[in-house]
């Protein structure tokens, strides 16, 4: 059994939660189509958007540099790392250098990848989440399980019960709106006093020197708004060239994300203002090896809007929790195999192959494509599932030759007579919960060799 | 060799074939009819409200017909006489918290998303986000179709340091996807259009 | 027979010579043969000069969607030889189909036009696209139907326009059920949902997959209707045998059943 289908059995273990999960994300999945059939040039935007990424992609190292010498040049600065450890170290001493010990932080992936808050943490900073969801799984000491719906599986009477212990609110008072004022009110006040801020990245605009950063709830911008220093972490393939191509993805991103033509706040940083540091680091920490990887570069044009995620059907009803990467659904699967194949190769059987996330992905990554290539590959990495693998080389067997299928197909006859117990029982997955299809008294091959299809 | 030498001549190691920039093939989307008209919509879906300017009607009657309650009303605009503070002369951004109103110039409005390109023209860019209720002022005759036509428009070829498109109040649905207003920015946005 | 002739497009070819190899997918061989029959029935009924070849096993598909794409690569040569000789290739499995016309030139390292993938049909998609039928006087089915849009069948094949696309919506099942007298044709709100059927996910993520049919089935009996139909046996199969475990109201039927009612 795989990872996945392991944590998948767990989360399906209650029904009405797994209902409401698959309800809400489709929900969301519905916004999205809403949004897409708004605008009438909405495939030709994909595919421009798709054939952008692939051009700056494949220039991505001359992109890098005209950000870096822009954005000094406005006054940013811009610092380089390798890897996880070297981006943590990288903002830790950003950190300590100024004897900041808060730090306000705006919702980023990348910080998640590299598990830095952790790392800070350990090390005497108190990193403060300020993304509502975020905050929440912050309190609740889980990661989220979405990558822009941190909570999206957590209730709202689990959210006012955590609320009541650490921000004091009323007890038993879960509205949504009331506790999300409750939350309003406390981070105000740490975003006020806070020592430093961080944000991510949604976009770097190589020609401008700028980057831009999207939120709904404008923590970002109350983040950066009071503390003297900013640290911007972006992974590297988040360059893109100029404000033309921004505009390409700004209209696919929240659209796409959510189900809204734009977020409330699109951010650009360009200039630091009243002696405020603002501070870029530009992560790759395995991004230049997934350029060198032919079949699976195309991962390098994701935008990070959830989309894939929303639409998949496994995904919908399994949680985030039963994959075993922090990114769950279709991009989760693609990048958990390209950050180690051996451990998250448990993720790769939760696909039906359906292909909406290929159709949802507004920069049209081959995703459903690519993970049937990583099943090809699960093999030679010797992570192939072993029952599977019998139950392939079994079938390969009846297949072989007609003459064994035929025979094969005599024996299947036998299940007619078997009793119940035989068939139904652990070892045969398909009978968990399905009957068996019925083996014909004649296979169409044998009604037509007898004369009988006319 | 610094992270910056590894990375890029790992990323110029790569072997990929470079791609052209594609062009745009496709006219994107235009308003029919009124330009105003449309902006409102969008304004509205966004969450936001919208006001005219009716004749002989001044910002500061608008302000004061929509915030009767409003004790701190914070603008640098000379024409908004209602202001209780100039938010310029203050030197620490946090005591701007608190501001019932603030009301600033936006530049131009894009219909395809409701949002409006606010480049800083405050001392503290916290003033956008801070007040309880913003108040955009925004000239009738600058509505943009699309984000296409938004990056064309010589404001972003200014030398800004912050500018942000800000369409509605702040939002969430972070709690089981219910909508909530007012999550850490203005809980209320009102274009005034001028 | 007549009236069917009458609706043939010109083409180059003429039809009383084109040759039609009968493909029938294994699972529908074993489980299915009715399918096979109807198919067989349909394309005999419209004149044209159908043969099936003996000695069909399997096209591959199950092993390579698992994950064991070279273990399909010797059945890819057998069918390629099965089916030699045939101007096109038809069969009653939109999955099985697109398997061969996508991923067959890779296997075998030949040019698409090359091998069976150029040659290869669904039968909706033959009927709709290259015969291009315009009535089917003898089809009566006085039942309401819910159309089950395969995910392959769709978002691989184009039997019908993914709702995820901003295109025009269009459904050759839809087309050609509409020519069935009698019939009433419904879909479930989450038109092209999958019904977590999958090959061998169904079986390696069985709680999963389960899920996703029950979850199916009760969008296709929301519609009100009798029947589930679809391009598409494998995806029945699943949802059936979870009806028949849990006794639900509603039966599946390939649509290649329903066009050939009455023959």
């Amino acid at each position: 059994m795989s990872s996945h289908s392991k944590g998948a059995e767990k989360f399906l273990a209650d029904k009405e939660r797994t209902k409401w999960h698959d309800q809400a994300l489709f929900f969301v999945r519905e916004k999205r189509d809403r949004m897409a059939h708004g605008v009438p040039e909405w495939e030709a935007l994909r595919q421009l958007a798709s054939d952008t990424k692939l051009h700056t992609m494949t220039h991505l190292a001359d992109y890098l540099e005209e950000f870096e010498r822009n954005a000094t040049a406005n006054g940013l600065h811009v610092h380089w790392a390798k890897d996880a450890d070297e981006m943590n170290s990288l903002v830790l001493s950003l950190l300590q250098e100024r004897g900041a010990k808060t730090l306000v932080k705006s919702k980023s992936m990348l910080a998640e990848e590299c598990g830095m808050n952790p790392y800070l943490m350990e090390r005497g900073i108190d990193v403060i989440e300020t993304d509502l969801g975020e905050r929440i799984m912050q309190f609740l000491q889980k990661p989220p399980s979405h990558i822009v719906l941190p909570a999206i599986h957590v209730k709202r009477e689990e959210v006012g019960k955590v609320f009541e212990e650490k921000l004091g609110s009323e007890h038993g008072n879960s509205d949504p709106t009331y506790l999300t004022h409750e939350a309003r009110k406390a981070l105000r006040q740490n975003f006020l006093h806070a020592d430093a801020s961080m944000t991510g990245v949604n976009f770097a605009v190589a020609k401008s020197g700028a980057f831009v950063v999207c939120t709904n709830e404008g923590n970002a911008d109350m983040g950066t708004s009071f503390a003297p220093l900013h640290i911007a972490i972006m992974g590297l393939e988040k360059v893109i060239p100029d404000y033309e191509a921004l505009a390409i993805y700004l209209r696919l991103l929240a659209r796409s994300a959510t189900g809204q033509p734009s977020t409330t706040y699109t951010s650009h940083y360009r200039r630091p203002i009243n002696g405020q540091e603002i501070h870029v680091i530009i992560v790759d920490n395995g991004r230049s090896e997934i350029l060198r990887n032919e079949a699976h570069r195309n991962m390098l044009k994701c935008l990070r809007c959830g989309a894939c995620i929303n639409t998949c059907p496994v995904y919908r009803r399994t949680g985030g929790y039963s994959y075993s990467y922090f990114i769950p659904g279709p991009i989760g699967v693609n990048l958990g195999m390209l950050r180690d194949v051996k451990r998250y190769s448990g993720n790769v059987s939760a696909c039906s192959l359906c292909y909406s996330c290929q159709n949802v992905c507004p920069a049209k990554i081959d995703l459903a494509d690519q993970i049937y290539d990583w099943r090809q590959r699960l093999d030679e990495h010797q992570v192939a599932d072993r029952k599977k693998k019998v139950m392939v080389k079994a079938m390969k067997l009846a297949m072989k030759s007609p003459w064994i299928f035929r025979r094969a197909l005599s024996a299947a006859q036998l299940i007619r007579v078997m009793p119940r117990w035989m068939i139904y029982n652990r070892l045969n997955a398909w009978g968990i919960d399905r009957e068996l299809p019925t083996f014909a008294p004649k296979s169409f091959e044998q009604m037509w060799r007898s004369g009988e299809v006319k | 060799m610094s992270s910056k030498d590894t990375i890029l001549t790992a990323l110029r190691a790569s072997g990929v074939k470079p791609e052209p920039r594609p062009e745009m093939t496709f006219t994107p989307m235009m308003t029919d009819g009124d330009k105003t008209e449309a902006m409102k919509k969008a304004i509205e879906g966004a969450g936001g409200h919208w006001v005219e300017l009716k004749e002989g009607e001044s910002v500061d009657d608008v302000i004061a017909r929509l915030f009767p309650d409003a004790k701190r009303i914070a603008s640098n605009l000379k024409q908004v006489g209602c202001a209780t503070y100039n938010p310029d002369t203050v030197d620490d951004p946090r005591t701007l918290n608190e501001t019932d109103v603030a009301v600033v110039d936006g530049r131009f409005g894009v219909i395809e998303n409701g949002s409006i390109w606010l480049p800083r023209a405050t001392r503290h860019k916290a003033l956008y986000f801070i007040s309880e209720a913003l108040v955009v002022i925004l000239p009738k005759d600058r509505m943009v179709d699309t984000m296409h036509e938004a990056y064309k428009q010589p404001e972003l070829a200014d030398d800004f340091d912050f500018g942000c498109f800000i369409a509605g109040p702040s939002k969430t649905a972070d709690i089981e996807q219910a909508l909530v207003i007012g999550a850490h920015g203005a809980r209320e946005l009102t274009v005034l259009l001028v | 027979m007549e009236s069917f002739r009458a609706s043939l497009p010109e083409t180059d070819i003429s039809y009383s010579i084109m040759k039609i190899g009968l493909f029938v997918p294994c699972y529908v061989n074993a489980c299915f043969p009715q399918v096979g029959v109807a198919s067989y029935r349909l394309l005999k009924e419209l004149g044209l000069d159908v043969d099936y070849p003996l000695g069909q096993t399997c096209c591959g598909q199950p092993m390579a969607n698992g994950g064991f794409e070279k273990d399909a690569l010797h059945l890819a040569e057998h069918m390629e030889k099965i089916f030699e000789g045939y101007d096109y290739v038809v069969g009653p499995s939109a999955s099985c189909v697109v398997f061969v016309k996508e991923k067959y030139p890779r296997l075998l390292h030949k040019e698409a036009h090359a091998c069976l993938s150029g040659r290869i049909y669904e039968i909706c998609e033959f009927l709709h696209d290259v015969v291009k039928v315009k009535e089917l006087p003898k089809a009566h089915f006085p039942h309401k139907v819910s159309i089950h849009n395969s995910c392959h069948g769709e978002r691989l094949l184009g039997l019908s326009s993914p709702s995820e696309l901003v295109v025009p919506r269009q459904s050759k099942l839809r087309d050609l059920l509409s020519l069935v007298d009698a019939v009433e044709i419904a879909e479930p709100k989450r038109v092209d949902e999958c019904c977590g059927f999958g090959g061998l996910f169904s079986v390696e993520e069985t709680a999963t997959s389960a899920c996703m049919g029950r979850d199916k089935i009760a969008d296709h009996i929301s519609t009100g209707t009798e029947y589930i139909t679809g391009a598409d046996s494998s995806c029945l199969m699943h949802m059936q045998g979870l009806i028949d475990r849990e006794k639900l109201p509603i039966k599946t039927r390939h649509i290649v059943e329903i066009l050939a009612t009455g023959l």
